[in-house]
């Protein structure tokens, strides 16, 4: 049963569906498809009337490259997401990335390509250690990336000796604050990930045995799908994923830090679950994560401009992201 | 008969003995060294692991002086468990530098009834804690802010727009220091608190938060953050935005990379609260209530320097 719904609601499916139904029906497939994304809209327009300096080029930019740290991390925690696991321990890999790049990344130690190289060798191997955890070891996923998520940040507090690495080389901050052609660096890579993302979970076969595992694990076995291993190879690209973010987050703050990253793991699940990602499986889409990711930038920067109180901040954020889950589900169900 | 009365006479000689030498024992074990558990909130923390070392360093420095140091992880409820640990272990004295202030009284109440004493550090209790304590070891959080705050006044010449950055909503020290802040600022009818946010202790949210406020267009003459990572963050996000010439930047607490950024004339100003001073304060006045000697005071007060360009040098070198 609920494999068929799951398929049913794959957005490949849903075309040929919209196609063949009446005009009311489509409206309401249209905006079960594209909800979220017109709560986005309508959230920018509110912004824009409410603050006069919320909409403009640099004030946007501004919003993207907050977010892009967070998005390309809720990326691969999308993927995970959909074969009904979780990853708990992007957050702490972050810093584990953060304190280790960083002491890599002195001036005139060694070239550009060692940090980030080790910095995305950790990542990975953090990650394929989770999904081999959680594969291998038939250990829950909710508990194997606790496990990671404890023992990295401990790691990092062990290497750094729970202080800040400081003295980083300019092209190692380029990573976080230098710009192409008038665009900040993280925004391209936010973009660049999302694209590869995007055509790995739509067009490859490792997207669709993702979808498949998330919609029925045991029907993907029987279909001679290794699930052993595509689960590996999800955990560990969100570990790749959570190092970039890793080495671009130390790039910005020019330092590597061992507290860096605290609840980015929960930030990047609540930007996937707002981009419709389903913690049961089955669903989800980076355009929709990318967009969830954009609502939290959203918020937290319209309420900085609009002078909300922190207080405040934090109710209407935990509300609001509450609320537009609730609109897009609602939406889903109704079509 | 005789035999009887003998046996009897050595079994008290024997019965007293073991109990003198056990008394000694026991006497011998507390003379030859002085435990002190150290429950200490989070070990991922710059500034505090600086009072950390001082407290190492005391333990080395001093035979008869031994240190047990756990990590709370930020965690309150660890941070009893582990007070209850030092309980049952039979330290001499305890030292809490709390995860909560506000959860702080159970573990003081259970060491009182074991009579253990506790020296608080670093972060004040509530009063009636205060009562039950053996003393408290720190600087006057309020006093930060005001200090801060008066440098920045005297560097805006009375008058001028104030953001400032609050650290982790409810800390004590983000309450008190902001407080300061407050106070100074309505001595001075030109200055104006036009934003206040929170960026968390942390560089990154410092800059975001910097980011926000530049982009609301709202002209800010001085910025006053909570503790110093926010102030580098904002100093770096004006930095980027071309706008650092024009606003102050002030911070709290003179962490290493503060002062780099005090000695290359960005960050303005910043206020010195002595980790090194708390660290050693706390052990010292932990082995005093381990002798069982009496304090005239129960707050030892650490006090605040102001850090700028001029002096920054001095404290440079005391990192070293």
């Amino acid at each position: 049963m609920k494999s068929q719904e799951n398929v049913a609601n794959h957005p490949a499916m849903l075309g040929d569906r919209v196609k063949r139904a009446g005009w009311k029906e489509k409206l309401s497939h249209l905006f079960s498809r594209y909800g979220i994304f017109l709560i986005f809209i309508g959230m920018v327009v509110l912004m824009s009337f409410l603050s006069p300096a919320f909409l403009n080029v640099y004030n946007l930019m501004n919003v993207v490259r907050q977010i892009s740290f967070i998005g390309i991390v809720a990326m691969g925690v999308t993927m995970v997401i959909i074969t009904t696991g979780i990853d708990l321990s992007s957050g702490s890999v972050i810093a584990l990335v953060s304190v280790v790049a960083a002491s890599f990344a002195h001036p005139g130690e060694y070239p550009l390509i060692v940090p980030i190289a080790i910095g995305l060798a950790i990542g990975v191997l953090a990650g394929c250690i989770n999904g081999t955890i959680s594969a291998k070891g038939n250990i829950p996923p909710f508990i194997a990336t606790l496990g990671m998520m404890t023992a990295a940040r401990g790691l990092a507090l062990l290497y750094s000796d729970g202080r800040p690495i400081g003295n980083l080389s300019d092209s190692f901050s380029f990573l976080g604050r230098g710009e192409i052609l008038g665009i900040p660096f993280p925004i391209i890579v936010f973009l660049i990930m999302g694209i590869i993302s995007h055509l790995l979970l739509s067009k490859t076969k490792f997207g669709k045995y993702t979808y498949a595992i998330g919609g029925n694990e045991q029907a993907a076995r029987i279909c001679g799908i290794n699930v052993d291993r595509y689960k590996i190879l999800i955990y560990t690209y969100a570990g790749l994923l959570s190092a970039i973010a890793g080495l671009m987050l130390t790039a910005r703050v020019s330092a590597g830090q061992p507290s860096m990253g605290q609840m980015y793991e929960l930030d990047a699940i609540a930007a996937a679950v707002i981009g419709g990602t389903s913690l049961s499986g089955g669903i989800g889409t980076i355009p929709g994560t990318m967009i969830g990711a954009l609502i939290i930038g959203v918020l937290n920067n319209g309420l900085d401009l609009l002078n909300v109180s922190s207080y405040w901040q934090q109710i209407l954020k935990g509300a609001i992201i509450v609320a537009a889950v609730l609109l897009d589900s609602r939406k889903q169900k109704k079509s | 008969m005789k035999a009887k009365k003998a046996l009897s006479w050595f079994m008290v000689l024997a019965l007293s003995f073991s109990f003198l030498t056990g008394c000694n024992a026991l006497a011998g074990k507390n003379k030859d060294k002085i435990v002190i558990g150290a429950a200490m909130p989070v070990f991922d923390d710059k500034w505090l692991s600086y009072l950390y070392d001082a407290m190492k360093k005391y333990d080395q420095e001093h035979i008869e002086v031994e240190v047990k140091m756990v990590d709370a992880k930020n965690d309150a409820s660890k941070q009893l468990s582990q007070v209850e640990t030092f309980l049952a272990e039979g330290v001499d004295a305890i030292i809490i530098c709390p995860v909560d202030t506000s959860a702080v009284k159970p573990m003081v109440e259970e060491a009182n009834s074991a009579n253990v004493p506790v020296v608080v550090v670093n972060r004040i209790p509530t009063k009636d804690v205060l009562d039950k304590i053996y003393a408290y070891v720190g600087s006057e959080s309020i006093q930060a802010g005001t200090m801060q705050m008066e440098k920045v006044a005297e560097l805006l010449g009375g008058k001028g727009n104030v953001a400032i950055m609050n650290g982790e909503l409810g800390h004590e020290a983000t309450v008190k220091r902001t407080e300061g802040n407050k106070q100074v600022v309505k001595k001075n009818p030109g200055m104006k608190i036009v934003r206040e946010g929170t960026a968390k202790w942390q560089r990154a949210e410092g800059i975001q938060l910097m980011e926000n406020w530049i982009q609301s267009g709202e002209k800010i003459d001085a910025v006053v953050a909570n503790n110093d990572e926010m102030a580098i963050g904002a100093i770096m996000a004006l930095e980027a935005a071309g706008k650092l010439n024009d606003v102050v930047v002030a911070g709290v607490d003179g962490t290493p990379d503060a002062l780099e950024y005090v000695k290359a004339g960005k960050l303005k100003v910043s206020v010195f609260q002595d980790p090194m001073g708390q660290g050693r304060g706390a052990v010292e006045t932990a082995v005093k209530a381990a002798r069982g000697e009496k304090l005239n005071n129960k707050f030892v007060w650490i006090p605040y320097e102001l850090i700028t360009k001029e002096n920054v040098e001095k404290y440079i070198s005391k990192w070293k």
